[in-house]
């Protein structure tokens, strides 16, 4: 288990975790959302000892990462999967690691043979393309064979194919009991992967909950509606208190999105000023959806695009 | 916490193996310096240059039969052999940086961190491991480099004849591989510092050439005792057979030499230890 306490950190001015806490149990995926800049990979830096928090802790089984006897049989990581040097093979690379950290040289050549890289063992990793080297800090990851296990965006740039195996990969490791923590900015991805999320922006908490709780909680109502006759029913949707997102002019389709009142109230609105509805339908969000919702105050940069929809 | 299914929690792996220790590190360190193909190749090029430019120093001043160096001395199978070892400790002290600044450039130290958190520990075992081989590798160079010029001087009867037995050569092609270990360790140190490839060696060039001849400008009242202590120039007396009346004796500039070099390694393991990797 992940236990993080009040974790803060600045670098300079600006304010990179803001007093953050949660724990993160075994047994299950937990995913680490937030946009671009939100303070994740500084924090499972802090968690790994590679970054030193200004306040509070991060402990794994109640231990700094400093203070683990044997760190890589007790967490293994995953942080920037082209962290190797390019003149040595992927074996070498492994062997330095094992003999690091006390653990049998024979487990090399199974962790290779696991992510499937028992091939190229003996090729320089430097001619490794993004999937082969996320595969081979995978490799090192496992090791050790440790309880807890932490990825940064272990996603990024792989093909599906190296996708659907990273995902079953990780619900396999949480299921054997492993602590899983995979940091993303792909909402699918994690809605996919993880059971648990754990969601910040700019360094402070802003949602940890089980995935289906997350989006029944923060969906809210969204209703589409779709009439011929849009400038009769609108003003008197806003005046039972619904909330008109797309104004019922920019949609191509000319639908009207309507949040804060439920289907059955628009239908009895529109049936009492006699307008004709062609389509009446509550929207289900998504996971992405309620991930732009919450963090839409916290991402760093906006698009002027995205800006100009609201 | 929701079903959490406690029935399987994972334990640590290889719980029957004791922790990690310095052994282990020096371990890790040791096969990271011989599997990087790069040391290997700077090393060759390294023995090729210096044993080369000795035998051709040695060649030319075998064929130059009457000249003198110009502190009057008498040439001998150390002057040729002394020469070519400019260069050599250049590559030890590129060596040097680079087994520390390459793990920066690579993003690896991130990894080596996570192996190994005890970060003085990683540092210790970084500077053993890079010291003994280095060290083995430019004693057998030394002295392979000295039989080559002994025997392209020896076949010219009207050189003096120095041999390992001659006073004081021993000590010279001895303390040449001590010297361009510790030029090694300076590297090292400098690039744990600096962690960056080129602003390491041109620090480390700064530091052994460029400064010691600004401060030759200075009145010789100030320049003298200096140039004298100035660290490398102090533990370059190692490989040299005789010196002035004022200068430090060899051992003594070794170890002024190596004090140096200690404390630069103790700044390099305490910045090493504060800073954010």
């Amino acid at each position: 288990m992940i236990q993080v306490r009040n974790l803060t950190k600045h670098f300079g001015p600006n304010i990179a975790v803001d007093n953050l806490s949660f724990e993160v149990q075994a047994g299950r995926v937990t995913g680490f959302l937030g946009p671009n800049g939100a303070g994740k990979t500084t924090t499972l830096r802090m968690i790994l000892g590679l970054i030193r928090p200004e306040k509070g802790t991060a402990t794994v089984d109640g231990v700094t990462y400093q203070g683990l006897r044997a760190p890589m049989r007790e967490v293994g990581a995953v942080l920037d999967a082209k962290a190797y040097q390019p003149g040595r093979k992927a074996r070498d690379h492994l062997l330095a690691l094992a003999q690091a950290s006390r653990i049998p040289v024979k487990r090399v050549d199974e962790v290779l043979g696991f992510v499937g890289l028992s091939d190229v063992a003996n090729r320089r990793a430097g001619n490794f393309s993004l999937g082969m080297a996320q595969r081979l800090g995978i490799a090192g990851a496992l090791l050790g064979d440790p309880p807890v296990l932490i990825f940064d965006e272990p996603v990024n740039g792989l093909d599906p194919e190296g996708i659907v195996w990273i995902r079953t990969l990780m619900q396999g490791l949480a299921a054997q009991g492993r602590t899983v923590f995979v940091s993303s900015h792909l909402m699918s991805e994690m809605a996919l992967t993880a059971s648990h999320v754990i969601v910040i922006g700019r360094g402070h908490m802003i949602a940890d909950s089980e995935v289906e709780d997350l989006i029944k909680r923060n969906s809210g109502i969204v209703v589409r509606l779709r009439t011929p006759k849009a400038e009769v029913v609108v003003p008197r949707l806003v005046a039972a208190g619904g909330k008109i997102q797309t104004g019922g002019n920019g949609e191509d389709d000319g639908a009207i999105v309507v949040t804060g009142l439920e289907a059955a109230a628009i239908g009895d609105i529109a049936f009492q000023a006699g307008v004709p509805v062609h389509e009446l339908s509550p929207v289900e969000a998504s996971l992405e959806d309620v991930f732009m919702e919450l963090t839409r105050d916290d991402v760093e940069f906006h698009g002027t695009a995205a800006g100009a929809v609201q | 916490m929701t079903q959490v299914p406690t029935q399987t929690i994972a334990k640590s792996g290889f719980p029957e193996l004791g922790p990690p220790g310095l052994l282990d590190t020096m371990r890790s360190e040791w096969t990271k310096l011989k599997t990087l193909r790069s040391t290997l190749v700077t090393l060759a090029i390294a023995a090729v240059l210096v044993i080369g430019l000795s035998a051709l120093l040695s060649l030319v001043i075998a064929a130059n039969q009457s000249s003198e160096t110009k502190h009057g001395s008498h040439p001998t199978a150390l002057s040729g052999f002394q020469g070519g070892w400019g260069i050599g400790g250049l590559a030890f002290m590129v060596l040097g940086v680079l087994a520390i600044s390459n793990e920066y450039s690579s993003g690896l130290i991130g990894v080596s961190l996570l192996a190994t958190p005890k970060r003085a520990r990683l540092l210790i075992a970084k500077v053993l491991v890079f010291s003994v081989s280095m060290f083995v590798v430019a004693e057998v160079m030394s002295f392979i480099d000295f039989f080559i010029c002994h025997a392209i001087i020896s076949a010219y009867p009207s050189f003096p004849n120095v041999s390992l037995t001659t006073h004081l050569v021993l000590r010279v092609v001895i303390g040449m591989g001590i010297f361009v270990t510790l030029v090694g360790l300076l590297g090292l140190g400098t690039g744990a510092l600096l962690r960056n490839t080129a602003g390491s060696i041109v620090a480390c060039v700064a530091f052994i050439f460029v400064l010691p001849g600004i401060l030759s400008a200075l009145p010789d009242s100030w320049s003298n005792p200096i140039g004298e202590y100035w660290p490398t120039a102090a533990g370059e007396r190692l490989t040299e057979l005789a010196h002035g009346p004022n200068t430090l004796s060899a051992w003594w500039g070794a170890a002024e030499f190596t004090l140096f070099i200690a404390v630069l390694l103790l700044l390099a393991g305490y910045a090493l230890s504060k800073r954010n990797a």
